[in-house]
C-alpha cells in the first residue's frame, strides 16, 4: 500500500518517498541498501577512490535496461547532468551534499557539460568531487543517482517520460506493468532480465492509495492487503488485537517533528521568542512521551536532541549518533518546574506577564498532527500561566510559504533525513539557510559546520562526529527548535510475507529480499 | 360555527350535535381573520410541526446549557499520571455513566464516550450543535433573503435581466469554493466570520434556482396577468402574490441546503478555515469520528444523530409552515 | 428556438472565458506555492517561477494560457503529477468519475423518483413517513459514511464487492461507490417528488381529471408527476453537475482516481497547483453553464407555457 499517489516516475521530478520507493523498484543505483541501511554494490560492481578523497571511480556491471540495451556509464552522465541542469528540488543532492564538482555552477545556469563526471568508457564511470565526501558511496542509493538511457528518453515525445510503462526503462529488479499518472493503484512485475534476477523471489507487487488509516485495517483484515501501514487509534486496536498483533511490526521511518520559533521582530508580539528563556520553557513544558504514548501511538520515540535517533551510526565506533537521548537533558526535557523556572526568567528580561503565540501546523500531514497540537496547546497553557497558544491550521503548502517567508511565531513541521549523516539535519541551522525557518545566526555554529563540510575536518571523521556533537549542543542550548518526535510506521504484514527490508533514510521498503508463502 | 338568530329560543351549544364523526368544533372561520393569523394558527395546531418546534429548542437547550453543566469543558483533556510517572489520557473510551469499575477512568461518567484526545464528547457534540445551529439559521436566512429574492426577481423579469443574473450565478458558482476562501482568508481571520462569508457567497444558488423555476411556471398564469392588467407594481405581484405560491419547493430546498451547508463548513477545513482547533462543529465530529468508524464506531454517532434529529425538527416545521401557508393543502 | 440555442451558447463561452479570467487572477492570489519545496533555494524557485512565466504582467500570462488552451494544451503540473501532462492524467478521472456519478444519477433518479411517488400516493401512510425518514437521514449522513458501511458488510464480512476501486472490472467495483455517491441525490429527489406532488394532487385539474375518471398511473404521470418535475429537474441539475465531477472522500476511501480528489489535491495538496485547479475550473464550468442551458430548455417541454427565451415585456 502508498500512502499518497505516485507523484512521478522521473527521478529529477519525484520528490515523495511513495515515487522513490516505486522508482527504485524499478531502477538500480550504483549502491543499494542492505538490510542494515548500509551501501552494498549494485550496478557498479566495484568502485576505487583517490588518495584525496575526491575521485571516485565506479565499475559498472553487465547489466541491462528491459529494453535490451546495456547499462552504460553515458546513462549516468545524462542522468546526473539533467538533474543539475533542470535543478529541481533534490538537486542539492549534487551540490550541496554530494559536493560533486561543477553541479553548485550549473544549477545556477553553467554549462551542464561541465559537470565532474565522465564515462571512460562504456563500463567506467568518474565523478570529481569539490572535497572528500565521507558518506558519498551512501548517496548511491538514493534515487536522485539513478541512470537513465539517454536514447531511449530522447526517442520520447517531450513530457511522457515516465508516464506509463510503454515510456519507462526498467533495470532494476521489478518493471512497471501497469502505471499511468495519478492512479490509485499500480503494479510492477519482476524484471527478467534484471542483473540479480535469481535473488529476487516476488512475481511482482501491486501498490494500492489508501484514503485513511482506518480503511488500512480493514482492507488487510479483509485480505485485500498483504502490508499497510496504520496509524493513531488502529494501532492501538491492532495491539490489543490477539490475532492482528503478530502481524504488527514497528519500523522507523526517519523524519523527527519539532518546533521552530521565529526569532525576528516582526513576529511574536515584536520578537518575543528571540528569547532564548522563553524558548526553553516552551521546550520544556511538553511532555513528549505523552504525545508518543497518548497520541501519535505508532511506535514514534519521543525526541530530545536536534538529530533524531536511529538514522545516522558512526562508521568507526558503530553507535548511533543520537542514542543517548539524556544527553541535553539539562535543556530538554519534560519538567514543568524547570520550564516555570525559564518562563519566570523571561518575563522578568521581557518586562510581560503573559504572551499570546499562534502556532501553525499542517491540515493534510496526518491526523496525528491535528492531535499532537492540540495536546501541545493544553500541556504548554496548563505549564507556563499567562501564555496562549492559538492554533492555525493549513495546508502544508501554506505552512512551508509561512514559514519561509518569515511570516508566523511558532509551527509544527518535519525534516526528513536525505542521507544517513547527521549533516542532513545540523546543515539546517547556519545562518541563512533556506531551512533555517527561526532566523537564528550563530557565529560558533556556523564555524563549527563550515569545518565541517568543507573545512577543517573533513577528512578526520572522528573530530568531525565531535564537532558535530558540539554544533548540536549550541542549538539545543538555545533551543533553537524544540524537537518533539522521531516517526516511526506501524506496519501489518500478513502471515507468510518475510523479508521486506523498512529503512528510515532514502527509501522506506524495499523489495529484494521479500518472499511470500 | 355559532348561529345567532334573534327569536325567543336562546339555542345554546348543546341543542347541536354532530352529524358525521368529524371533529370540527375547533373550526374557526377563516373568512374573518386575516391571513398571517391563520397561519399562526393553523401553524400551531399542526402536531408535527409542534413536534419538530420541539426537538429543536431541546436541542437549542442543549446547545446552550449541555457544556456550562459539563463536569469537562469542550477542550478538557482528561488523564492522570501513573505510578511510573507517564500519563495516560482517557482517549477513545466508549459511552460510560461511570459507574465503576476496571480501569483508571470507570469512575467518570462520559455519556457519550471520548475522543481520540481524552475529551468529554458529550460537551464537544453539544458545543459543536451550537456551530450547526448558527450555521443552519444563517442559512435560512441566506436563503430567504437573498436566494429568494434573486431567483424570483430574475425570472419574473426574464430577458436580459434573467440572462445577465444568471451569467453572475454561473461564474459565482464556478470558482472552486476552496479557491475563493482561501484568497478571503488572506483579508479576514479564519473563524466563523469567514465561514459565514464563505456561506454567504455561494448557499444561495441552488434556492435562487427554485425560486426563479417556480417563477417562470407561475407568471404565465391567468392571475398573474390579472394583478399587471390591473396596475399593480412588480415587486408587490412577486413577494406578495406570486412568493406564497411558490412557498412548497422553496421550504423543501431550504432544509436540504441545512445540512449541505453544515458539511461546507467541515469542507473547508482543508484549507485550514473553519471552526479553529480545539473548537468543533458537528461536521469536524463527524469527519474526525469517520477516522475511527470502524474501530471506535461510537464516535460519529452522537454527531450524526444531533444533526439528523436537528434536521428532523426542522424538516417538521418546514412541512407545517408549508401547509399553513397553502391551507388548501390541509382538510379546510 | 435554435436561433436562441446558438445565443446562448454564445454567452456561454464568453461566460466561460469571465470565469477562467476570475480564477486564472484568483489562483495566484491564493497563498501556497506552485513549486513547493524545502530543498530548492530561493533562486532556484525564482528560476522555476520565470520559466513558467509567472514574473509576466497578468494580460500576458493569461493571453499564453488561452493560445495553448486553443491548441489543447493545459500545461503541466507543478506540485501535482509533476511533468506529466495534465491531459494525460485527466482523461483518466474524468473517465472513472463521469461513469460512476452517471451511475449514481441514474440510481439516484430513479430510486428517489420511485420512492417519492410511492410516499406521495400513500400520504399520511407508513410509506410516506418510511419516504420523510429516509431523506431526511439520506442528506444527514455523509455519502462517504454510507460507502463505509456498504465496504463493511458487502466488502468485507460478505465480499461481494471488491474492496478497493479497479478499473479493469468497472461497473462491478462502481456499484458500492456510487451507491454511496447517489444517497444525496435519492434522499432529494424523493423529497421533491414527494411534496411536489402532493401539492399538484390537491390542485383543481387534478381533481378535474379524477372526476373525468382518469386514475393510475396514466393521471401519475400524464398530469401529477409532469407538473412537479419543474423543481425536481432544477435541484437535479446540479447534482448532476456535482456527481459527475466526483467527491473527494469516497474517491479516497475507495481508491478512485477521480476528479474530486484531484480538485482537493491541487488545491489543497503538497502546494497550490495553477494548471490543475485551472483545468478543473473549466471543465467544471464547461458542465455547469451546458446542464443550466439544458435545464432551461427542459422548462419549456415540461410547461408549454414556459418560455425562458421570451423577451422582457413578452410575458
Amino acid at each position: 500500500m502508498l500512502g499518497t499517489n505516485v507523484m512521478s516516475l522521473d527521478t529529477d521530478l519525484a520528490t515523495d518517498g511513495d515515487s522513490f520507493e516505486v522508482i527504485a523498484d524499478c531502477i538500480d543505483g550504483l549502491m543499494q541498501m542492505d538490510a542494515d541501511g548500509a551501501a552494498i554494490p549494485a550496478l557498479a560492481e566495484s568502485f576505487d577512490l583517490s588518495d584525496d578523497g575526491k575521485t571516485y571511480t565506479f565499475h559498472l556491471r553487465d547489466a541491462k535496461w528491459n529494453n535490451g540495451t546495456a547499462v552504460t556509464a553515458n546513462d549516468f552522465v545524462f542522468a546526473w547532468r539533467r538533474i543539475c541542469k533542470n535543478a529541481g528540488e533534490y538537486a542539492y543532492m549534487m551540490s550541496d551534499i554530494g559536493n560533486i564538482k561543477g553541479a553548485a555552477e550549473i544549477m545556477e545556469g553553467a554549462d551542464p557539460t561541465t559537470l565532474g563526471v565522465s564515462a571512460t568508457d562504456d563500463k567506467t564511470f568518474v565523478v570529481e568531487l569539490n572535497v572528500p565526501v565521507s558518506f558519498f558511496p551512501s548517496l548511491m542509493y538514493f534515487p536522485t543517482f539513478y541512470p537513465i538511457n539517454e536514447e531511449f528518453y530522447t526517442g520520447l515525445a517531450d513530457g511522457t517520460y515516465g508516464t506509463s510503462a510503454d515510456t519507462f526503462l526498467s533495470c532494476g529488479a521489478f518493471m512497471l506493468e501497469d502505471y499511468i499518472p495519478g492512479t490509485a493503484n499500480l503494479s510492477v512485475k519482476k524484471n527478467p532480465d534484471y542483473w540479480d534476477a535469481d535473488k529476487i523471489q516476488l512475481p511482482g507487487i501491486t501498490y494500492q492509495v489508501v484514503g485513511s488509516s482506518d480503511s488500512a485495517l480493514t482492507a488487510f483484515k479483509n485480505g485485500s492487503l498483504d502490508v499497510v501501514m496504520i496509524s493513531g487509534n488502529q494501532v492501538a486496536a491492532a495491539k490489543e488485537d490477539a490475532e492482528l498483533s503478530k502481524n504488527l511490526t514497528v519500523t522507523g521511518a526517519g523524519y523527527m517533528w519539532y518546533l521552530t520559533f521565529s526569532q525576528t521582530e516582526k513576529n511574536a508580539q515584536g520578537g518575543m521568542l528571540a528569547n532564548q528563556n522563553l524558548r526553553l520553557a516552551i521546550s520544556n513544558a511538553i511532555d513528549r512521551e505523552s504525545l508518543v504514548d497518548n497520541y501519535v501511538m505508532d511506535g514514534s520515540l519521543a525526541t530530545y536532541t536536534a538529530v533524531p535517533p536511529q538514522f545516522a551510526a558512526s562508521s568507526t565506533t558503530g553507535e548511533d549518533f543520537s542514542a543517548d537521548q539524556q544527553k541535553f537533558a539539562d535543556f530538554c526535557s519534560f519538567d514543568t518546574a524547570k520550564a516555570q523556572k525559564f518562563y519566570e526568567d523571561a518575563k522578568k528580561e521581557l518586562g510581560v506577564d503573559g504572551f499570546e503565540f499562534t502556532m501553525i501546523y499542517g491540515n493534510n500531514e496526518g491526523d496525528e498532527v491535528t492531535k499532537v497540537a492540540q495536546a501541545i496547546k493544553e500541556q504548554v497553557e496548563a505549564a507556563l500561566s499567562g501564555m496562549v497558544i492559538n492554533l492555525q491550521a493549513m495546508t502544508k503548502a501554506e505552512r512551508l510559504d509561512k514559514m519561509q517567508n518569515d511570516n508566523y511565531d511558532v509551527a509544527l513541521t518535519r525534516w526528513g533525513p536525505d542521507y544517513a549523516d547527521p549533516m542532513t539535519y545540523l546543515g539546517m541551522w547556519i545562518t541563512d539557510n533556506d531551512n533555517n525557518y527561526g532566523f537564528w545566526s550563530n557565529a560558533e555554529y556556523d564555524k563549527l559546520i563550515a569545518d565541517c563540510v568543507t573545512g577543517a575536518y573533513i577528512s578526520d571523521y572522528d573530530a568531525r562526529w565531535q564537532a558535530m556533537y558540539d554544533a548540536e549542543t549550541l542549538v539545543m542550548q538555545e533551543a533553537v527548535i524544540a524537537p518533539l518526535y522521531t516517526k516511526a510506521n506501524a506496519n501489518l504484514i500478513a502471515a507468510g510475507v518475510e523479508g521486506i527490508d523498512f529503512h528510515p533514510v532514502a527509501l522506506n521498503r524495499v523489495y529484494k529480499t521479500a518472499t511470500v508463502a | 360555527m355559532a348561529a345567532t338568530t334573534a327569536t325567543t329560543y336562546e339555542p345554546t351549544k348543546e341543542d347541536f350535535e354532530f352529524l358525521a364523526g368529524r371533529d370540527i368544533t375547533t373550526d374557526q372561520n377563516f373568512a374573518s381573520q386575516s391571513y398571517w393569523k391563520g397561519v399562526a394558527i393553523h401553524f400551531l395546531r399542526d402536531k408535527r410541526a409542534m413536534i419538530g418546534f420541539g426537538i429543536v429548542l431541546v436541542i437549542i437547550i442543549f446547545a446552550i446549557f449541555g457544556p456550562i453543566f459539563s463536569s469537562y469543558s469542550y477542550r478538557d483533556i482528561v488523564s492522570y499520571v501513573d505510578e511510573s510517572g507517564k500519563e495516560v489520557v482517557a482517549r477513545g473510551i466508549a459511552p460510560q455513566l461511570g459507574l465503576g469499575g476496571d480501569g483508571p477512568f470507570a469512575d467518570r461518567m462520559f455519556l457519550f464516550g471520548t475522543d481520540d484526545l481524552g475529551r468529554d464528547l458529550w460537551t464537544r457534540t453539544w458545543q459543536g450543535a451550537r456551530v450547526s445551529l448558527i450555521i443552519a439559521f444563517v442559512t435560512i436566512f441566506i436563503d430567504m433573503i437573498i436566494g429568494m429574492s434573486y431567483g424570483l426577481i430574475s425570472g419574473y423579469f426574464g430577458g436580459a435581466v434573467d440572462n445577465i443574473m444568471q451569467r453572475i450565478v454561473e461564474v459565482a458558482n464556478s470558482v472552486p469554493r476552496l479557491v475563493i476562501v482561501s484568497v478571503l482568508a488572506i483579508f479576514m481571520p479564519k473563524g466563523m466570520g469567514l465561514v459565514i462569508v464563505a456561506l454567504l457567497l455561494t448557499e444561495w444558488i441552488g434556492m435562487s434556482k427554485i425560486a426563479r423555476a417556480e417563477m417562470l411556471r407561475i407568471k404565465e398564469q391567468e392571475y398573474v396577468l390579472a394583478s399587471r392588467t390591473l396596475g399593480a407594481h412588480s415587486m408587490h405581484i412577486i413577494f406578495k402574490q406570486i412568493l406564497p405560491n411558490t412557498i412548497g419547493p422553496i421550504i423543501t430546498q431550504m432544509m436540504f441546503s441545512i445540512p449541505t451547508a453544515i458539511f461546507t463548513e467541515a469542507f473547508l477545513s482543508f484549507v485550514g478555515v473553519g471552526i479553529m482547533l480545539p473548537q468543533c462543529s458537528i461536521g469536524s465530529l463527524i469527519e474526525s469520528g469517520f477516522n475511527n468508524i470502524t474501530t471506535l464506531p461510537y464516535q460519529i454517532l452522537p454527531p450524526i444523530i444531533v444533526l439528523a434529529l436537528q434536521m428532523l425538527g426542522f424538516n417538521f416545521i418546514g412541512d407545517g409552515f408549508r401547509e399553513a401557508l397553502a391551507p388548501k393543502l390541509e382538510d379546510m | 428556438m435554435a436561433k436562441y440555442i446558438l445565443k446562448r451558447i454564445g454567452l456561454a463561452v464568453a461566460t466561460l472565458l469571465l470565469i477562467i479570467f476570475v480564477l486564472f487572477v484568483l489562483v495566484r492570489i491564493m497563498p501556497g506555492n506552485p513549486f513547493p519545496s524545502e530543498r530548492m533555494s530561493a533562486e532556484q524557485i525564482a528560476n522555476k517561477r520565470a520559466e513558467m512565466g509567472l514574473d509576466d504582467p497578468i494580460l500576458v500570462q493569461f493571453g499564453r494560457y488561452m493560445v495553448n488552451l486553443a491548441h489543447g494544451d493545459f500545461g503541466k503540473g507543478t506540485s501535482l503529477y509533476y511533468g506529466a501532462p495534465i491531459t494525460t492524467v485527466l482523461t483518466t478521472c474524468i473517465f472513472n468519475s463521469f461513469r460512476i456519478g452517471g451511475l449514481a444519477i441514474l440510481m439516484g433518479t430513479t430510486v428517489g423518483l420511485i420512492l417519492g411517488i410511492t410516499a406521495a400516493l400513500n400520504k399520511g401512510h407508513f410509506l410516506d413517513h418510511f419516504c420523510t425518514v429516509f431523506s431526511i437521514l439520506g442528506v444527514c449522513v455523509p455519502g462517504y459514511v454510507f460507502l463505509i458501511f456498504l465496504q463493511y458488510f458487502f466488502s468485507y464480512k460478505m465480499s461481494v464487492f471488491p474492496y478497493f476501486f479497479d478499473a479493469s472490472r468497472f461497473l462491478y467495483s462502481s456499484i458500492l461507490p456510487a451507491l454511496s455517491l447517489s444517497l444525496f441525490t435519492m434522499s432529494t429527489v424523493a423529497r421533491f417528488t414527494r411534496n411536489e406532488m402532493v401539492e399538484v394532487m390537491d390542485s383543481d385539474y387534478v381533481h378535474l381529471a379524477e372526476s373525468k375518471g382518469m386514475y393510475g398511473s396514466k393521471l401519475v404521470t400524464r398530469h401529477i408527476l409532469r407538473n412537479a418535475l419543474i423543481p425536481i429537474v432544477t435541484v437535479l441539475a446540479p447534482l448532476v453537475v456535482d456527481l459527475l465531477t466526483g467527491a473527494l472522500v469516497i474517491e479516497k476511501i475507495y481508491g478512485i482516481n477521480g476528479i474530486g480528489k484531484l480538485m482537493v489535491d491541487a488545491i489543497a495538496g503538497e502546494g497550490v497547483d495553477y494548471n490543475y485547479v485551472l483545468a478543473l475550473g473549466i471543465l467544471y464550468s464547461a458542465l455547469y453553464i451546458g446542464i443550466m442551458l439544458v435545464v432551461d430548455l427542459l422548462y419549456g417541454v415540461l410547461d408549454p407555457r414556459i418560455r425562458v427565451s421570451a423577451k422582457e415585456g413578452d410575458a
